[in-house]
């Protein structure tokens, strides 16, 4: 194994009075898929530009490879801002090309590897197209493209998935697959949490400028445990009814038919356990179902309810798949 | 260096592949050859119009002749002086004294068909025709002397052409006198022999010793030249300044709309896409500009190749071109000025999300702009006044005056002081200007936060 990709040691932030980020630490492995997650406004875009060099941090310290970022480490890393930009006038085989030089490639390389990856990406009939004339998903996916040209050791993904359909995100989500298949460390932030479920080998999650979680998924489905969800007839109450047979129900704020409550299942019982108890105590139960663990059930454990609504808020309807 | 070329490599192939560019590019030969060719036409096709002089005898007529033929002389005149301060052989003089023929006479007197006005009147509105030696045509004009003879009346149906009554006035003028030294009872020509006696005034510069055995002490084109140089070379500087403008302005917009800055500084660092921005606009300049100079250049030979002995005109201006005591400060100056506004105006650029806001910044730089060129305009008309020494010290004139002052010799401890004085300034505002870009770019600092830009970053620097 080689130096680790990234190291950010406790860096830290502001503007004026708002602390954008606050004390981060944060290790990528060589070799990892990081999902990096949180609301809008959790800090998350800010580190990533602190750890590209491209902000310097109030304190703390950044290394990528072992060196703090500097554009000759730099070559090595692949970088998709979240504000997605192209010079408009440019073809996309020129666009290509030209942020491959940038990143070390001859222009025979880059011209070469330009029209490989649009070929294969299925826009080989766009080489001479003007990136004013595509479609927004169509000039996101030459962006993506313009990130991995030069074959980067180290992609760095801001909301790669975000504007982009479901079909688009599904490439793209095959695509970085492929790349972590090559070699590729990849750290992408998202607050679509299902792509960090299918992606990821480890999230941190952020909130309000702070990490709140740092782990892998198994770990993350840990911390929150297991847990049922018992629907009863308005007025019951459930917790009371199952205190005595030692089983912690607190009230979920799911809509539907009666009271939801969620039971807090302890190790070595089940789901089923739950159920015959609330049948036991005489609940009224009018819906059950066991608990499937879900990251943004983690997420909401973690930073609360406010946060949590913040992040799923952002997250527009059927933009996960 | 590999990434300065690459930003420059794009953003000049950028501007260069744009329809704007070529069109600004053919526009200047262009709008020079048709408002070239319009003038010579407009010249040539001017017509001649025949007028007629009512009197008894041919006094008036005489005189208003008279001074037409004076004017062709005048014309005649100014061409051996032009010749006087060319380096030409005697026969090269002479087909230029004999090449240089008057225009031909827009205005060719014809005897009048009428000697009343109201006779005259349809010969005025064009309903009949004179006959002259161009054929039939309108009486553009009759000059009828009034009843009391206190004045020669000009009548015409087309009021607005007067170089025919100016013409006449000049020449009663001139009837006056003339019968006035007649009737004291000196000879008509008495002024002109009086001022053909006057003691001549010629000019000669003064030289050393040495130069002026092997140049002679007459004043010629090659003592002129170096002002006309700097002159054109300051403005070239201005003109060039002037043209960055929205160039760099939109650029940088462009670059901030399109939200490219985070991807741009992953590859390069701030200091080589600064200076490769700067580069490219100051290649598509030049690129104008030079174009412009050959084919300016190009007309300009042609025009003097048309000359009996007209390479020798050209050859003052070259020599001062290549002068080192112009061109070296000239060159030094050209560059320092360009970083100085160049960098103040990507800066400002940075800064700004819409092109409606960077026009709101358009206004104070063409007056911050516009303030070289009245240096420049009263340096060329008096370049000893002090208020262009004084204003030569100030940064923002300093590059536009320093190359003007270059001909007249400014001691060589100001010269170097004002160098100095305009690199500190370009450094600082360099300085300076990456800090800002950097607020703009990176922060998304905008107009309205320019201040606070500079007050964070002095209080940092005292902290």
């Amino acid at each position: 194994m080689g130096l680790p990709p990234l190291v950010m040691d406790h860096v830290t932030k502001r503007f004026g009075a708002f602390t954008a980020v606050n004390d981060l630490s944060l290790e990528v492995p060589e070799g990892a898929i990081i999902g990096f997650l949180g609301p809008n406004g959790a800090g998350k875009s800010t580190s990533l530009r602190m750890a590209l060099g491209v902000m310097q941090p109030d304190s703390g310290a950044v290394s990528l490879f072992g060196k703090p970022p500097e554009i000759a480490t730099l070559k090595r890393v692949g970088f998709l801002p979240e504000e997605r930009g192209l010079y408009k006038k440019m073809t996309t085989r020129a666009t290509i090309e030209h942020f491959a030089r940038l990143k070390g490639l001859s222009a025979r390389d880059a011209r070469a590897r330009a029209i490989e990856l649009l070929d294969m990406s299925g826009l080989g009939e766009f080489k001479a197209t003007r990136i004013s004339k595509l479609s927004k998903g169509m000039a996101q996916k030459v962006q993506i493209l313009s990130t991995l040209a030069h074959r980067p050791d180290f992609l760095i993904l801001d909301e790669p998935f975000s504007g982009l359909d479901p079909v688009n995100q599904q490439i793209l989500e095959d695509l970085i697959r492929a790349e972590h298949d090559r070699g590729a460390t990849i750290l992408f932030s998202t607050h679509v949490m299902e792509h960090a479920e299918r992606l990821c080998d480890r999230i941190v999650m952020m909130a309000r400028g702070r990490k709140v979680f740092d782990g892998t998924l198994d770990n993350a489905f840990n911390a929150l445990g297991q847990g049922a969800r018992i629907a009863v007839s308005e007025g019951f109450d459930l917790a009371a009814a199952l205190a005595p047979k030692g089983f912690e129900a607190q009230r979920a704020p799911d809509k539907g038919l009666g009271d939801a409550w969620r039971i807090s299942l302890r190790p070595g019982t089940g789901a089923q356990d739950a159920l015959r108890a609330a049948i036991e105590a005489g609940a009224p139960i009018v819906g059950f179902a066991p608990e499937e663990a879900r990251l943004r059930d983690v997420f909401v454990s973690l930073v609360g309810e406010a946060d949590a609504a913040a992040l799923f808020e952002a997250t527009p309807a059927g933009e996960a798949v | 260096m590999r990434n300065i070329y690459l930003i420059f490599r794009r953003d000049y192939l950028g501007y260069v592949k744009a329809w704007g560019f070529w069109l600004s590019l053919a526009a200047v030969p262009l709008f020079m050859l048709i408002g070239g060719a319009f003038a010579a036409f407009a010249a040539k096709s001017s017509p001649v119009r025949y007028y007629a002089v009512v009197e008894s005898g041919s006094v008036y007529a005489d005189a208003i002749d008279a001074e037409f033929a004076r004017d062709e002389e005048d014309i005649g005149n100014q061409a051996r002086e032009m010749a006087e301060g060319m380096e030409l052989t005697d026969a090269q003089r002479d087909q230029l004294e004999n090449s240089s023929v008057a225009p031909s006479r827009k205005f060719i007197r014809v005897p009048a068909p009428a000697t009343a006005i109201d006779d005259l009147r349809p010969y005025l509105l064009g309903q009949q025709l004179v006959s002259g030696p161009l054929g039939d045509k309108p009486l553009f004009a009759v000059f009828i002397p009034s009843s009391d003879g206190a004045s020669l009346e000009y009548w015409s149906d087309d009021v607005s052409v007067s170089a025919l009554r100016w013409q006449a006035e000049n020449a009663m003028r001139r009837l006056a006198r003339q019968q006035a030294l007649g009737e004291a009872g000196l000879d008509a020509d008495f002024l002109e022999t009086v001022d053909g006696g006057a003691l001549k005034v010629p000019a000669h510069r003064i030289r050393t010793v040495a130069n002026q055995t092997t140049t002679g002490s007459k004043v010629t084109m090659a003592d002129k030249a170096p002002v006309y140089v700097s002159v054109g070379l300051a403005y070239f500087l201005w003109l060039m300044i002037f043209s960055i403008i929205q160039y760099l302005l939109m650029g940088t917009i462009e670059e901030r709309s399109n939200k490219i800055f985070d991807t741009l500084l992953t590859s390069v660092k701030l200091e080589e896409l600064l200076a490769g921005k700067l580069l490219a606009v100051f290649a598509v300049t030049s690129t104008m500009m030079v174009s412009w100079g050959l084919f300016a250049l190009g007309t300009s030979l042609f025009a003097t190749s048309q000359i009996p002995g007209g390479a020798s005109l050209l050859s003052p201006f070259l020599s001062a071109l290549a002068n080192p005591a112009i061109i070296v400060p000239g060159l030094i100056s050209f560059l320092l000025g360009y970083v100085m506004y160049g960098m103040i105006f990507m800066a400002l650029g940075s800064l700004c999300d819409t092109i409606q806001e960077a026009q709101t910044l358009l206004s104070p730089m063409m007056i911050l702009l516009m303030l070289p060129m009245f240096a420049i305009f009263i340096a060329f008309q008096d370049p000893g006044s002090p208020v262009i020494d004084i204003a030569s010290w100030i940064p923002v004139f300093t590059p536009f005056l320093l190359i003007l002052r270059m001909p007249h010799n400014p001691p060589m401890w100001e010269i170097i002081a004002q160098m100095l004085i305009m690199a500190v300034t370009a450094a600082t505002i360099l300085w300076l200007a990456t800090k800002v870009y950097r607020a703009g770019a990176i922060h998304g600092a905008g107009i309205g936060d320019l201040g606070g830009v500079f007050k964070r970053l002095f209080s940092r620097k005292k902290g």
